[in-house]
């Protein structure tokens, strides 16, 4: 006779536990096999969190100082954040949902099994809502610590944040696993692929949305209003009122002594209403929706006239290369334009590389009131972003190429191919996107910021050179710290080998730009004053601008070399 | 054809294989059986350059792998245990692919593509992406794959696993035919019978250590049995314990029958 005290738990925690399980013996593994993964991973979040704090801490306490404008901008700021969360929730939960409810492994296993609907349905929301929400969850406590330090709330106020963020994430996480289970129900079967397609161009619509809501380039334009007055009301203007990121703010904005005549009570009731209402027609959906669409997903995509006009192009013009680069060429540019988890990536990223072209294009640096100094301040952190740009790209699309290859790579392994001749053919395709993009991108902001010939001559030549290092560091990172399991590209680029490529590609990019501003600082100042410069700063400009270049070169040919190495060694154990 | 002279593998202080010798002869198929864990699946990694001895050296068609790897996987392929290939491919890409890294001629590659896709019973489905494929498919194409550079040493790792029955019969008169052209098998398997019907010699290894080699009757004369190889294998691998377990539970069926 079983015992009474053992008690099997509620269906859907008990679906819940194999993820926390597994979970837990993934630490316990990691803990045995060394210390030195989990410490780099808490020394970098806690840099991280601390980076965040600061930063909020400093630009609040400034907000602080400034009377009638400042606590404006303080709830303006409050705002902002949580449309962003909110913004970056609903993509990344629809994303998830897709995953979990209709591609994730153990369906096979839960969908045969006992369990009604609901219950799956209320496991797979929590998974959802957790995967999805962790990262927002863990670095917005300094957001909102920062709120509580500057503005000295109560201890009510930690707890309110917390309930409500807690209340919030369940909003996006809930309309993610609606729309993805209604698109599954309604788009014909073997569409999977469109359905990413529709929900990345509903993102991005979204974003531009939400970006001409907020008017983002009036926070640092006041002169655009007539008067102060006009610019305060717009400031105190509601982003949008039936946006649950407005209700999250307007819940702490009392607390935080910004908006004392605010009615916290009324909107947590919205939220909490809210929240659970979509939960409830979430889990009525999962009876009615899910068991069809989940079926119509499993059915695979079948296509006779595979071969598309431009893989019949670059097949054709691919015929001048060697054999072997042309085979492994043609093989990725297949493979990653016909994986939807590859290229949908690229909405992503063009989404961000918009508003980040769009920012530059509304400061107001270039305009009459701009000075030639501020112009170029600017254009050397827009050289320090263009290489953090290119990073994020790198980390998405290079970093990931061994691992990507996955269980397949004996294919490779075990063929006569000299392992070099892979490398290369990814770092050439790596590069040379990555280079025109970089580009692109650097010139065309310069030229909204109107930098000196000399500037965007120097940001485009280093820029150059560091996408070399970015590429050849990409892969070589990626050789050293292979994940031939993961479920999706994603799933590489936040692993840990991701996360320590994008520290190291980010000291890399910004020494060679602290290397460099100094020279041009001082270079600037003596053509500003009509000073010439002594012999000894010429050597010291030389020597930094010499530093910059042997860096840039070292980083290329020593990640080249310890990545062929490490390729060369690599076991294959799968 | 295949000479492995004291090979070793440890993966930290575990030893996968331990001072393994074996020599195999043009056109011999050999038969690699062993339990589970036993060291087989490392021996072939190691042969096709997955995996790299801790000791010993592995020579393919008189190509040292340590020294000329290039040149020993020219002559050689490899079926592995499990068919992992590029989902986002046709069946037909994947071979032109793999030809490619063997460097077969383009119009050697489309007649052997087409015929490869033939024998398996693969042309419907040739150009329909790999991931919409049943894994006995992908094994077949797997296979297919590896029969197009018209390889001297075929490396297979447990190929019967989830073929069905018109498959398993395909790969076995394949082998039989591979061998009158002078190509040579290594095999690894754990279906004895097939071991039995088709292998000039067996290799037997346990706890990475090879415990018998021979033709059947040479390891019947080794376990002191007449019997079949099942029998054989089971005396050599299995310990007391399980063998009397298994004894009981047959003990046991062939009483409730009797009944």
């Amino acid at each position: 006779m079983p015992s009474s005290s053992l008690t099997t738990p509620a269906p859907w925690r008990l679906l819940l536990m194999p993820r926390l399980q597994a979970l837990r013996n993934g630490f316990r593994h990691r803990a045995q096999g060394g210390r030195f993964r989990p410490l780099v991973f808490a020394v970098v979040l806690a840099l991280f969190w601390v980076g965040i704090f600061w930063l909020f801490h400093r630009v609040l306490d400034y907000f602080h100082t400034v009377p009638e404008l400042g606590p404006v901008l303080s709830q303006k700021l409050l705002h902002l954040v949580f449309l962003t969360f909110f913004a970056v929730l609903l993509f990344s939960n629809v994303i998830t949902g897709l995953s979990t409810f209709f591609l994730s492994r153990d369906l096979l296993l839960l969908i045969p099994a006992p369990v009604s609907p609901a219950q799956l349905f209320t496991a797979k929301f929590v998974e959802t809502l957790l995967d999805s929400s962790w990262m927002v969850l863990l670095f917005s406590g300094p957001v909102f610590l920062a709120y509580g330090i500057v503005h000295e709330s109560g201890p009510l106020y930690y707890l309110l944040a917390f309930v409500t963020l807690v209340l919030f994430l369940g909003i996006p996480a809930a309309l993610g696993v609606i729309a993805t289970m209604t698109l599954a129900y309604l788009l014909p079967a073997q569409r999977g692929k469109d359905m990413l397609v529709v929900f990345s161009a509903l993102f991005l619509s979204l974003l531009y949305m939400l970006l001409r809501l907020l008017q983002p380039e009036k926070l640092v334009n006041p002169e655009a209003f007539s008067d102060l007055l006009s610019f305060l009301s717009a400031m105190r203007a509601p982003s949008s009122p039936f946006l649950p990121s407005a209700w999250a703010a307007e819940i702490l904005l009392p607390f935080l002594q910004l908006k004392p005549e605010g009615s916290a009570g009324f909107h947590l009731l919205m939220l909490l209403s809210t929240t659970l209402f979509l939960f409830v027609v979430g889990s009525s959906l999962a009876t009615r929706l899910y068991p069809l669409g989940w079926s119509k997903a499993q059915e695979g995509q079948r296509r006779r006239t595979l071969r598309q006009w431009w893989e019949t192009g670059v097949a054709a013009a691919a015929t001048v290369f060697p054999v072997h680069l042309r085979t492994m060429v043609l093989k990725d540019l297949k493979t990653f334009f016909r994986d939807t988890g590859q290229w949908s990536q690229l909405f992503m990223l063009l989404a961000l590389v918009i508003v980040y072209v769009y920012n530059f294009s509304v400061l107001p640096v270039g305009g009459v009131g701009g000075s030639f100094y501020l112009q170029n301040v600017i254009a050397f952190f827009n050289l320090a972003l263009a290489g953090f740009v290119l990073t994020s790209i790198a980390v998405r699309f290079v970093y990931p190429a061994l691992s990507l290859e996955g269980k397949t790579f004996w294919v490779l392994k075990s063929a006569p191919v000299p392992l070099r001749r892979w490398w290369w053919s990814k770092f050439w395709t790596g590069v040379l996107p990555l280079l025109f993009f970089g580009e692109l991108l650097v010139t065309v902001t310069n030229y909204f910021l109107r930098v000196s010939p000399f500037m965007a001559t120097l940001s485009a030549v280093t820029l150059f050179f560091v996408t070399f290092g970015i590429v050849a560091l990409g892969l070589a990172v990626g050789v050293g710290y292979p994940n031939f399991t993961a479920e999706h590209s994603a799933k590489i680029a936040s692993s840990f080998g991701g996360v320590l490529y994008m520290v190291l590609c980010i000291s890399f990019i910004g020494a060679v730009t602290v290397l460099e501003a100094w020279p041009v600082y001082v270079l600037f100042l003596s053509r500003l004053h009509g000073t010439p410069l002594s012999p000894a700063m010429w050597g010291g400009i030389i020597t930094s601008l010499s530093c910059a270049f042997v860096l840039t070169v070292g980083m290329f040919w020593g990640a080249t070399r310890w990545g062929l190495h490490r390729l060369e060694a690599l076991e294959i154990s799968l | 054809m295949i000479h492995l002279e004291h090979v070793t593998k440890r993966f930290g202080g575990f030893t996968a294989v331990d001072d393994l010798n074996l020599h195999i002869a043009e056109g011999e198929i050999f038969g690699f059986l062993g339990p589970n864990g036993a060291g087989k699946t490392t021996t072939i990694r190691m042969m096709m350059g997955l995996l790299k001895p801790t000791a010993g050296r592995i020579c393919l068609g008189g190509h040292d792998l340590a020294i000329a790897p290039l040149a020993a996987k020219a002559i050689s392929t490899f079926v592995p245990d499990r068919p992992f290939v590029y989902e986002k491919l046709t069946g037909r890409e994947f071979l032109h692919f793999v030809g490619g890294l063997y460097q077969v001629p383009d119009k050697l590659l489309q007649t052997r593509a087409q015929e490869g896709l033939d024998f398996f019973h693969l042309v419907e489905w040739g150009d329909e992406l790999i991931e919409t494929y049943s894994h006995g498919m992908k094994q077949r194409l797997v296979v297919a794959s590896a029969l197009l550079p018209d390889p001297q040493i075929l490396v297979v790792d447990e190929p019967m696993v989830g073929m069905d029955p018109i498959g398993t019969r395909m790969f076995k008169a394949l082998l039989r035919s591979l061998t009158l052209k002078g190509k040579t098998v290594f095999m690894s398997t754990h279906s004895l019978e097939v071991a039995e019907e088709l292998c000039d010699r067996i290799g037997i290894i346990l706890g990475g250590r090879l415990i018998a080699l021979g033709t059947l009757d040479e390891l019947q004369r080794q376990a002191g049995t007449e019997e079949r190889l099942e029998e054989i294998f089971l005396r050599l691998t299995a310990a007391p314990d399980m063998l009397e377990a298994i004894e009981t539970l047959q003990a046991a069926t062939a009483r409730k029958f009797r009944v």
